[in-house]
């Protein structure tokens, strides 16, 4: 039952992986935007990411 | 315990009467028990004997313990008919406490004596052996090996008599005492009785409560078994080997898997381009790349930086924008790359070159929007922008390894876990790491 159970699980994690490697899945933090304006390419700066308050790394050791 | 049973022509019932007390017995099975026990005054009698001498008389306590199976009960075990008829509870003690089990006669006039034992609700089937086992005492567990099986020696105690009932097939007495010691390999256990120089050796294999119950058609349901018990077969130990044999089936599929996909991902540079950050400079720092193609099915994207950054940091504001649906996957990356020398020595954190894949991106026309940051002061960083297209995802490969291990390790930790119980009980327990007093 145990056996059965897990066959039937692995096979469900190794079809997700097959579908993830085919359509690229990745753990990457992505925040996707829709419709942006085609007047970037002119103005890059008027685009705001939601990234740049990121707090940067200032250290070392 | 004994066997070798006279056959009648058919099982015979017969009654008599306790020459202690006058008390009606009812003898099962006649010409094969060798002493009775009176159930109302217990007298033991000598069943061999015309009058039924009086061989011992004893004391019941008050918590005296009536057989959960009451005797003269008629049930099929292994196929074969048996009435339950003798029952005695015996007691060993360890670290001075008392531990008690039942013991069931069962009698079949042409198969002989089998019995049943019981303790904490964990029942044996339990037949004398015919053929001796071949002890191995030397080692840190003694083994004994029977019928090519192995097994390992579990506990050796002082069992004596406590309580009697019905018909026995050798001189039981109150207050009679053998060394016993029991071999385990679960489902079976070996178990030698001494008295003497007499040695006994007995073959007990563990049957469920419910399967007694049904054998004897047993009203309600038998006792919960409670803990773990020397011979009880583990719920999970056949399982764990099963899973751990299609886990590496699992596993050689994942290897299997990624040579494939690393043949058939393309892997396929489409933009490279190399600039210049100074961080010192005022004014608008962002700017977007030159287009280029995504070609293929839905599949990601890796963005891989380069630079020369060194005891400093660059930080770069991402946008993949498609150039025809207008949709963008926002994102930023920081290269960080710090090294000196204290009194551990050379250290490093941090490396010069970062790569991420953006998931899942159709394919299309697609252009960067690229803005560095830096702390000011810090002067020109040089760095390169490289985008490949259908990259193979190792990590994904990781989760996966680990979503079938987890199972795997679980279910051999309850294993395991089991096995210690089983152990703690013996004259072998496990090591215990830290102190528990």
């Amino acid at each position: 039952m145990i056996r059965s159970l897990y066959l039937l699980y692995g096979a469900v994690v190794m079809a997700v992986l097959s579908v993830a490697q085919y359509q690229g899945w990745s753990l990457a933090r992505m925040n996707e935007v829709k419709n942006v304006p085609r007047s970037i390419r002119d103005n890059p700066g008027a685009y705001r990411s939601i990234y740049s308050s990121y707090h940067h790394y200032t250290g070392g050791k | 315990m004994s066997t070798g049973p006279t056959p009648p022509t058919k099982p015979q019932v017969k009654a008599l009467n306790c020459p202690g007390c006058g008390a009606a017995l009812t003898v099962r099975s006649f010409g094969n028990a060798v002493t009775i026990v009176c159930d109302s005054c217990h007298s033991i009698l000598d069943a061999k004997h015309p009058n039924l001498q009086i061989l011992q008389r004893f004391k019941v306590a008050t918590d005296e313990v009536r057989p959960l199976i009451p005797l003269g009960t008629r049930g099929k075990i292994r196929g074969t008919d048996y009435a339950v008829i003798g029952f005695q509870r015996r007691t060993i003690h360890v670290d001075g406490l008392p531990y008690s089990w039942h013991e069931y006669v069962l009698f079949n006039p042409y198969k002989g004596f089998r019995y049943l034992t019981e303790y904490n609700g964990h029942w044996n089937d339990v037949s004398i052996l015919k053929a001796l086992p071949e002890v191995h005492s030397y080692g840190i567990t003694p083994t004994v090996r029977y019928l090519g099986e192995t097994y390992r020696h579990f506990q050796t105690a002082q069992a004596g008599t406590s309580f009697v009932l019905g018909e026995f097939p050798w001189q039981v007495r109150v207050g009679e005492s053998a060394v016993v010691a029991d071999y385990v390999s679960p489902p079976r256990v070996l178990s030698s009785e001494q008295t003497g120089n007499e040695v006994t050796w007995s073959m007990g294999e563990y049957i469920a409560g419910n399967d007694v119950w049904k054998a004897f058609r047993l009203p309600g349901s038998p006792p919960d078994a409670v803990g773990v018990y020397e011979n009880q077969p583990s719920p999970m130990g056949a399982q764990t080997k099963a899973i751990w044999v299609a886990f590496a089936g699992f596993l050689l599929l994942l290897v299997v898997m990624m040579i494939g996909f690393d043949i058939i991902a393309t892997n396929k540079q489409v933009f490279t381009g190399s600039y210049r950050y100074d961080s010192n400079q005022r004014g608008e720092a962002s700017f977007v790349t030159d287009e280029f193609d995504l070609p293929g099915h839905t599949s990601n994207v890796e963005v891989k930086t380069t630079t020369d950054v060194n005891n400093r940091w660059i930080y770069l504001n991402y946008a993949l924008i498609n150039e025809d649906t207008g949709k963008a996957w926002d994102f930023g990356r920081e290269v960080s790359y710090y090294h000196g020398y204290d009194s551990d020595g050379s250290w490093t954190e941090g490396g010069q070159n970062d790569s991420v894949a953006v998931p899942s991106v159709p394919a299309g026309r697609y252009y960067l929007r690229v803005e560095p940051e830096g702390d000011p002061g810090y002067g020109v960083t040089y760095y390169t922008v490289t985008v490949k297209r259908d990259v193979p995802q190792y990590s994904l490969y990781g989760l996966a390894l680990l979503a079938l291990l987890i199972p795997a390790v679980l279910l051999t930790w309850r294993t395991l876990s089991f096995e210690h119980l089983r152990w703690a009980e013996s004259d072998h327990p496990p090591i215990k790491w830290g102190n528990d007093e």
